[in-house]
């Protein structure tokens, strides 16, 4: 393993999927052919608890790594960004992006989002590619050949800069060695990283999403949530999230709050504006109420499996108006416009 | 039997079978074998039209609460949790829909079928009183369709 290397995890799905055992074999033959790569293999990521070696091999790798998982990238990205192992987000081409429809030219880029983001950023990048979103693995063989292409470009930029710029020995040295020692890199056999882990159930803060508002923190009433030192949120006790409960991600009104095993895909990581963007929610009217009241249903379930009384809409919920979706506005319109044509 | 409605989405005649019961989050039910049937009225397939994808997050044999969330659709013009219609233990999903969700948009009082539940059907609604329902609603239902309104309720 070495700084200079792209190092390439691929994250298995949960149980026993012929379809996906065949793919993530079909893309760890392809790649273990290729020069300047590391391939390594861990169990689903999400289940990986600290003590788990694959979780340990992730937190050792030094330089840019990608991640192939059974998840939303934002998810996957985030999801390492808690167990400590950060870097930039690295846009990946193979995630679809919004959908545009031929009739829709003017769709605008949505909104930057305005969380508090990351701390303590290393200077490498993570990439994390979604394995749902083709069958094909020499898709995803391509796409790592792009990204370790990318990699070692920025390296090499970065590199030219720093000659021009007067670089330091130590700078140069780190550069300019073939192949840095392995330090305190420890070595792991594929049968410890692939000690099977329990199945795991806790939220994932977004924090390029997250302002901190402390919703979530108000909301939960099993203990999630907590602050560090510096009054940041965090999920501080993940053990007591309720399987299955994905309210308070309901709740938090910048969509920070991510579960990556959800089947809702804006609350599982779903790249933020895509799903849905173009089209109607139906949720309202199919039953759901707004999102409010169903996290308090939620909430409830929960409480009063757990003995304790149901509280509904009376603690914890934010005065702020649920109106906080306007942007899709006119693409709603455009899309019933187009439903009226239709005869509706 | 009581006779067919049709509930009239602007042009669109979504029929309402008179012999079926109805639900609020606007499914039918028809008692097969002992259970309750639930799938999808023809009102609901309209606004949702071609079904891509359906999931559910229950499994066969899970006890439900009324509007507990069971699954998720997408389909060509829209998205949208589901809701199981009444209390009750859902005892199978239609498995062919699993491999083709369009058999919702094929035959969607037939073998487009959702699910079976163990339920008294608490709160169902007859023919009469569904197109009734609709008929309340409807107006409100294009706005809230539309995006004209945010914070009714």
């Amino acid at each position: 393993m070495s700084r200079q290397r792209l190092t390439v995890v691929l994250s298995q799905g949960q149980g026993k999927d012929p379809r996906k055992r065949s793919l993530e074999e079909s893309i760890a033959a392809a790649l273990l052919m290729e020069p300047g790569l590391d391939v390594s293999i861990v169990p689903y990521l999400y289940d990986l608890d600290a003590d788990h070696t694959g979780r340990l091999f992730l937190e050792s790798v030094p330089g840019d790594m990608l991640v192939l998982g059974w998840m939303y990238p934002r998810a996957a990205f985030w999801l390492l960004d808690r167990c400590d192992i950060k870097g930039h987000y690295g846009e990946n081409l193979i995630t679809p992006k919004a959908e545009v429809d031929d009739d829709d030219e003017e769709q605008e880029e949505p909104a930057p989002p305005k969380g508090v983001g990351a701390v303590n950023v290393p200077d490498r990048w993570i990439y994390c590619l979604d394995l749902r979103d083709h069958a094909d693995y020499t898709v995803y063989v391509q796409e790592v050949r792009r990204v370790a292409a990318e990699c070692v470009e920025r390296r090499e930029t970065q590199l030219k800069s720093w000659i021009q710029g007067n670089p330091t020995m130590v700078q140069l040295g780190r550069y300019m060695r073939e192949e840095e020692p392995v330090v305190a890199t420890p070595q792991f056999t594929s049968e410890q990283l692939m000690q099977a882990p329990q199945r795991r159930w806790y939220p994932v803060i977004d924090y390029s999403r997250c302002t901190n508002c402390m919703e979530c923190l108000d909301f939960c009433l099993f203990g999630v949530y907590g602050v560090d030192k510096t009054d940041r949120i965090l999920v501080e006790d993940q053990d007591n999230c309720k399987k299955g409960c994905p309210a308070c991600s309901r709740v938090c009104p910048e969509q920070a709050i991510i579960f990556p095993d959800y089947k809702t895909p804006a609350i599982a990581g779903a790249p933020v504006g895509n799903i849905g963007a173009l089209k109607i929610d139906l949720t309202k009217l199919f039953g759901g109420g707004d999102a409010m009241t169903m996290a308090a249903r939620e909430r409830d379930r929960e409480l009063v499996a757990d003995g304790r009384e149901a509280v509904g809409l009376t603690v914890g919920i934010p005065k702020r108006q649920v109106d906080k979706h306007q942007e899709p506005k006119d693409d709603l319109d455009k899309l019933m416009d187009a439903l009226d044509d239709l005869d509706i | 039997m009581p006779d067919d409605l049709t509930f009239l989405m602007g042009k669109f005649p979504a029929v309402l079978p008179g012999g079926l019961r109805y639900a609020r989050n606007h499914m039918w039910a028809r008692p097969e074998d002992g259970k309750l049937r639930f799938g999808f009225t023809s009102y609901a397939v309209r606004l949702m039209q071609d079904v891509y994808f359906l999931d559910w997050q229950v499994n066969a044999g899970d006890r439900v609460e009324m509007l507990q969330q069971v699954g998720h659709i997408e389909t060509s013009k829209a998205v949208s949790d589901l809701f199981a219609p009444c209390a009750g233990a859902i005892v199978a999903f239609n498995q062919a829909l699993l491999d083709d969700p369009s058999g919702v948009n094929v035959d969607g009082y037939g073998s487009g079928w959702l699910f079976d539940m163990d339920s008294p059907g608490d709160g169902l609604l007859s023919a009469q009183e569904y197109h009734q329902f609709l008929d309340e609603n409807w107006e409100k239902t294009q706005r809230m369709i539309k995006g004209k309104i945010n914070t009714e309720d």
